[in-house]
């Protein structure tokens, strides 16, 4: 399998503006709206803003959750959503550890970053980049970023609870 | 279009979901223009502001939660209790975004409730609720417990005790920071007794040209971060405009006796970014961050939170003689707590130092509190005292020119107002537009209505784009009066229909990468709305004349549009501004001209009137 892929955001970074939100929304579905979007963005009164994605995982459980094996993984490692087979029943987003995984209200298809990197680009502090587990590992050797992820976890993450 | 809106009687709880009017946003746009036009017609003549007569109103703009550059804002007006006019006020944040994905473009409240609540609304929920358990708490705690209740991504806009106390210059506050601060609409919210708007928006907003959005969107947002003026605004917010305005005699100290203070750098934008700057934070869309997240780690003003802005740093440190950064970080930070204005907060406690060191004020009238300039001590304890309406801060509270007025012995004369608003952080003496827009502005001393900032560093190039290169190099030069009317006349044009479509004025204005083009090109590719240039300074035009209407209703005329004696008489006494005066008589008479108002009364003529279709409106001048 290559290198697993996934967008991340640093939280120091990240202004908390929302355009990766709105490039999100209209690229795929061509409406704005943050719950339209791929990605979330979460605000904490410790001046941090959290840009939140599919990580990607390995293991994948949203994959294992699904009832009608709607949710695989392409070549190139991207775990993605097959629109014809989902029925949005929403086992994924109970599954998911990240929050990541979402049911579109208009579609009703479950939607999650795939690491296309059209929010990278655009993101004007250049707050998101395309990564793996050993590439943030090495950039983040201190473990400063992911002690900020840590600390926040259990505001960030619930099993679809806060969506 | 199809856009709607809320009307709200706080008075028999009635909630209305009401579809906008099309004819009235081709005439008027939506925020400000919206809001000039529902309250002109509603709230009635001799209306107290803080009577239930009043009406509040709240309005997103045209853009507003949009992808434009800075389209995050929302509008507030009703009738002032600080001015007894035409009251508005403007914030940032993500408020007014999640009201357009709840699916609302405005609320308007009339009447009054008898016990506190607060309006919760989710998409087709709309609801008043209970306030009891939140009334009495600060803006910061208010936002915790109703996000705890509805959820954390709710967005929500309260007032805080400063509000609920009827301090004159409360604020509204949304998002924790963002601050509608002038013109004391927080007291009216409290007198109606609505504690706070607590929005959560599950709906999407269809744009007009799909097709074309994003990459219209990747222009615009290519040419605001190629501006020069954004590297600077990212790495200072406004906060450096302090060494900046030190550098042209512009930096108001000592109750705006002079434009130039000796511990200027102490308060500055460097200091901050030295010793308390978190990081930048922005607000909806926002490219610019000029939002501050900071902290004082310890002592006796630690805080962590949004930082001032240098209008904040301006009225809590130099206008005070106060080059204590810690403290001016502080009593900032406990405005936006209680939800007050910082600038009338500053202005009024300035007023106050500049009567106590004329022994007009003595120890004896503010129960013992130490009133030396700088002394910041007394500067926070009064913040907390304002707000809360305690001892001396009951008559602060009050604003500085009904305090004077109290007072007396003579204190008048250092009250540095306009229409009983204080002025902003423009020592005018050093920049004449400043102090022609200061008494032009509807609601009363303003820097922002018409934000008049061309002449401020050099924008030749855009004077001679918007004006033409015939007012060169006259208009370029802030301490030159001439052509400052016209100059006026156009910026609070072009501001209120920015004001309309949520924009914000940076981006805009200063830097003023996006005009009226910009505008028309965003209505109509999100909006699917037409507007040629020359629609939209009609539209603006109208606005501005709509809002004298409304304030002659109330008294206003050519004699209320006057500065301090100080400004007009007094030569500055020091500095780059050294010897100047306002020339204010000229430039007002310029600016009547240009907009077509008589020059003795100071009001719309029955021609403009009629050339802007207000026709019906302008009724009400026979009446006064």
């Amino acid at each position: 399998m290559p290198d697993l892929k996934f967008a991340f955001g640093d939280p120091m970074v990240c202004t908390g503006c929302m355009i990766c939100a709105n490039v999100c929304s209209m690229f795929y579905f061509k409406v704005l709206g943050p719950t339209r979007s791929r990605v979330r963005v979460l605000r904490f009164e410790d001046g941090l803003d959290f840009p939140l994605f599919c990580r990607n995982c390995k293991d994948a459980p949203c994959k294992d959750a699904c009832p009608e094996d709607a949710i695989m993984r392409t070549s190139k490692g991207i775990v993605t959503v097959n629109n014809s087979k989902c029925t949005g029943c929403g086992a994924c987003v109970k599954a998911c550890p990240y929050d990541a995984i979402f049911i579109n209200p208009d579609s009703n298809k479950a939607i999650k970053c795939i690491a296309c990197g059209e929010c990278v680009k655009r993101c004007p502090v250049g707050a998101i980049t395309i990564t793996t587990e050993n590439d943030l590992k090495e950039r983040d050797k201190v473990g400063k970023i992911s002690g900020f992820y840590e600390k926040h976890k259990r505001d960030l993450y619930s099993k679809g609870e806060f969506l | 279009m199809g856009g709607r809106f809320l009307r709200v009687d706080l008075m028999s709880g009635r909630i209305e979901k009401k579809p906008l009017d099309e004819q009235l946003v081709h005439k008027y746009l939506l925020g400000a223009g919206f809001l000039s036009k529902m309250l002109f017609d509603m709230i009635p003549d001799n209306t107290d502001p803080f009577s239930p007569a009043n009406v509040l109103g709240f309005a997103t703009g045209l853009l507003t939660g949009s992808m434009f550059p800075q389209s995050s804002r929302h509008v507030i007006a009703a009738l002032s209790p600080l001015t007894g006019i035409w009251g508005e006020s403007h914030a940032a944040g993500f408020w007014g975004a999640e009201l357009k994905f709840a699916g609302y473009d405005a609320i308007i409240f009339t009447g009054a409730s008898e016990r506190p609540v607060y309006l919760l609304v989710e998409d087709s929920n709309v609801q008043l609720l209970e306030a009891s358990s939140i009334w009495g708490k600060d803006v910061f705690e208010t936002d915790g417990a109703l996000r705890a209740k509805h959820g954390r991504q709710s967005r929500v806009l309260s007032i805080g005790q400063a509000g609920e106390n009827l301090v004159r210059f409360a604020a509204i506050m949304n998002d924790r920071d963002r601050a509608s601060a002038r013109s004391g609409l927080g007291a009216v919210m409290g007198s109606k007794k609505l504690k706070a708007i607590c929005v959560r928006g599950g709906g999407k907003l269809e744009v007009a040209d799909p097709a074309n959005y994003l990459r219209t969107m990747d222009e615009l947002y290519k040419r605001m971060l190629a501006n020069p003026f954004t590297r600077g605004r990212a790495e200072f917010g406004t906060t450096s405009l302090i060494e900046l305005m030190q550098h042209i005699g512009r930096l108001p100290t000592y109750n705006m006796r002079q434009g130039v203070f000796d511990g200027y750098e102490k308060i500055g934008g460097h200091a901050i970014n030295r010793g308390y700057l978190i990081k930048p934070r922005a607000d909806w869309s926002c490219l610019q961050r000029c939002g501050r997240f900071t902290s004082v780690p310890d002592g006796p003003y630690a805080y962590t939170g949004g930082s001032p802005e240098f209008e904040s740093q301006a009225a809590l440190g130099s206008r005070c003689g106060n080059d204590n950064i810690e403290s001016v970080l502080y009593s900032h930070h406990l405005a936006n707590k209680y939800g007050m204005d910082t600038i009338s907060l500053g202005g009024t406690i300035a007023w106050a130092m500049e009567a106590w060191e004329k022994g007009i004020l003595t120890a004896k009238d503010t129960g013992g509190i130490d009133l030396s300039w700088g002394n910041h001590e007394s500067i926070v304890k009064l913040t907390e005292m304002i707000a809360f309406r305690k001892g001396f801060g009951d008559l602060l509270a009050e604003g500085s020119f009904r305090a004077a007025k109290t007072i007396g012995r003579g204190s008048e004369k250092f009250v540095m107002a306009v229409k009983k608003q204080e002025i902003a952080g423009q020592e005018p003496r050093a920049q004449k537009s400043m102090g022609l827009a200061a008494v032009t502005a509807a609601r009363g001393a303003d820097h922002l209505y018409g934000f008049p900032v061309l002449d401020e560093v050099g924008f030749d190039d855009e004077i001679k784009k918007r004006f033409g290169s015939k007012y060169l190099p006259q208009m370029a030069d802030r301490l030159n009066p001439t052509y400052k009317g016209i100059m006026v006349k156009e910026c609070e044009d072009y501001m209120v229909v920015v004001e309309s479509v949520g924009l914000c004025k940076y981006g805009t204005q200063i830097p003023p990468e996006f005009y009226y083009e910009d505008v028309a090109l965003g209505l109509k590719i999100h909006n699917g709305l037409d507007f040629t240039v020359e629609e939209l300074k009609r539209i603006g035009e109208r606005i501005v004349n709509l809002n004298r209407l409304f304030n002659a209703r109330f008294g206003i005329t050519r004699d209320d549009d006057a500065l301090p004696e100080r400004l007009v008489e007094e030569e500055a006494p020091v500095g780059p501004s050294k010897g100047q005066v306002v020339e204010l008589e000229s430039m007002l008479s310029e600016y009547y001209s240009h907009r077509g108002w008589d020059s003795k009364s100071g009001l719309p003529t029955r021609t403009t009137l009629r050339k802007l279709s207000l026709e019906q409106e302008g009724q009400s001048l026979t009446r006064h």
